[in-house]
């Protein structure tokens, strides 16, 4: 297959490489699909602009869930204060959600609410499995701080997870939720 | 080497450790069943966490035509075969001052546009103010809706400490000037009132103070046009045009009981000019989308300097004949114990209120 050769191939190609992984994440993170998919969305044409700029490309996927991060966090605290002001209307309307059959999505975000914005943020890039230097860039904590922070969080959503209570639907080794 | 912390253990299983670390994991026997157990144990958590969904499709094809045209400064464009598409967002807010408008509150007018297979949020917001400015409607118009104000448009309206009001509103569309509009609190109770009936020139306004209810009935001049639902339509025309001229709407469809719906939101994304008259920081509007009436209106902003926010939400609308409206209907109710106020009107409600109590109050001196 030939390398890419333009900014939007490039970008076409790190999408179909690492979309999946960044809409995981912003659907774990995000309170509404919609906002995970702008997440995406914005995620990628900020890349097409970066590569376009003649950006560095030697950490893509770092800066991928960096930009991803950020968007995610910007959103939320968006729709905290919409939300503030006029949320009785929201309960009239309430935005469309994510497929969830089986309600697992839902019990996830239920549990990585009982954590800290930090600690939920550690845990959802680790499990797309960055580094912890890519951790590090997307959180903008220090390279150092990662492990520890990473460790801290770990045993508090394992707390969190055995104080709320699972449907046995979920209930089981396959969704690690034990 | 010591035995390893559990940071360094968690290092270990995420092949971060150092290689004396790793070199000491792989020796102590301890440790080793520390890191395996570490491993199970994450391994569970990454299984929770990391769900396997995928990109749905619309959105994938999406996301890859916006790499393909290069550009995220194009307008938000739904088409028939992807309902749930997401606008692109643009990253400014411009400033679409331009419109001038009295604010207190919201009106709703049905707009008649017929759906399209393909629509932007500029366009669905167009229709609405395109809506909104025409005023043939016939017949009379029944609305009841829930109104929440706070900031300037409360101390307007201080009669609920919440700034939470249930709104009725009676408009003839065959008489210019000719309406009612009645607040109630949350348990039903009238709050206020007022009508105007430009056949007869007659203004009457109810309204409550500590227990005590004051009744105002005014002659009000020819061609007096500028009514509260009036205004009210103006504000929400203006405020819809503002969201219009805006760079940076998002747009949502909601799939909702009544049927699908836009969901439009406008935020603030820059500072607020230091002369502005009217801004909006945050605004947000829900149409139908049948006939792009608007059911839910919020804006966030400031007038004169003032901070004030005015939320509507849509309970029911009717549109009646002149044969249909029952007798009384612009009638305001009287109230035992009412102090009446007789005496000439203006176009301005506030006014007509200050004067006929100073005038009152006048005769009363004289009367002792």
């Amino acid at each position: 297959m030939e390398a890419p050769t333009t900014p939007s191939e490039s970008a076409r190609e790190l999408f179909r490489e690492h979309g999946s992984a960044v809409y995981r994440f912003a659907a774990v993170l995000m309170r509404h699909h919609q906002d995970a998919e702008d997440v995406l969305q914005e995620t990628f044409l900020k890349l097409l602009h970066h590569l376009a700029g003649g950006g560095r490309t030697d950490n893509m996927r770092g800066w991928l869930f960096t930009v991803a991060a950020h968007a995610a966090r910007d959103r939320q605290r968006r729709r905290a204060r919409w939300i503030t002001w006029t949320f009785k209307h929201d309960s009239a309307v309430p935005p469309a959600r994510l497929p969830d059959e089986d309600g697992r999505l839902t019990i996830i975000r239920h549990a990585l609410l009982r954590l800290t914005e930090r600690d939920r943020l550690l845990l959802v890039l680790w499990a797309q499995q960055l580094t912890y230097r890519e951790i590090a860039s997307a959180t903008g904590i220090r390279l150092s701080s990662v492990g520890p922070l990473l460790a801290r969080a770990m045993a508090r959503w394992e707390q969190a997870c055995a104080a709320i209570e699972v449907p046995k639907a979920v209930k089981s080794e396959r969704h690690g939720l034990l | 080497m010591r035995c390893l912390n559990d940071v360094e253990i968690q290092a270990v299983v995420d092949h971060e450790a150092t290689e004396d670390v790793q070199q000491h994991a792989a020796a102590c026997a301890r440790c080793g069943d520390r890191v395996r157990d570490r491993e199970k144990r994450m391994a569970a958590v990454g299984a929770a966490i990391n769900i396997p969904i995928d990109v749905p499709a619309g959105v994938a094809r999406r996301v890859e035509q916006a790499l393909v045209e290069g550009s995220s400064q194009g307008a938000t464009r739904l088409r028939g075969d992807a309902p749930q598409r997401k606008p692109w967002r643009r990253t400014a807010w411009s400033a679409a001052a331009a419109v001038a408008a009295t604010l207190i509150t919201i009106v709703f007018v049905a707009p008649m546009f017929k759906g399209e297979s393909t629509v932007t949020a500029a366009e669905i917001l167009a229709r609405s103010v395109d809506r909104l400015s025409q005023t043939a409607t016939t017949g009379v118009e029944s609305l009841e809706y829930e109104l929440t104000v706070d900031g300037m448009t409360r101390e307007i309206m201080p009669d609920q400490p919440d700034g939470v009001y249930r709104v009725q509103q009676m408009i003839d569309h065959d008489m210019t000037g000719r309406y009612l509009l009645a607040t109630y609190g949350p348990d039903g109770q009238l709050l206020s009132s007022v009508a105007q009936d430009p056949a007869s020139h007659q203004r009457v306004m109810a309204v409550q103070l500590e227990g005590q209810w004051y009744r105002f009935e005014l002659t009000v001049p020819e061609n007096v046009t500028l009514s509260p639902p009036e205004i009210e339509r103006l504000h929400m025309q203006a405020s819809v045009a503002m969201m219009q001229a805006s760079g940076n709407q998002q747009l949502q469809v909601i799939e909702s009981g009544s049927g699908r719906q836009y969901r439009i939101q406008v935020p603030r994304l820059s500072a607020q000019t230091s002369n502005a008259v009217w801004d909006l920081e945050d605004a947000r509007v829900v149409i139908d989308a049948t006939d792009y009436h608007i059911v839910e209106f919020a804006v966030k902003g400031t007038f004169l300097k003032q901070p004030y926010s005015v939320s509507y939400k849509l309970i029911r609308r009717a549109v009646m004949t002149q044969a249909e409206v029952p007798a009384g209907t612009f009638e305001v109710p009287r109230e035992s114990g009412a102090i009446t106020i007789r005496g000439e009107g203006s176009a301005i409600l506030a006014r007509d209120a200050l004067v006929g109590a100073l005038r009152e109050l006048a005769r009363a001196k004289q009367a002792r």
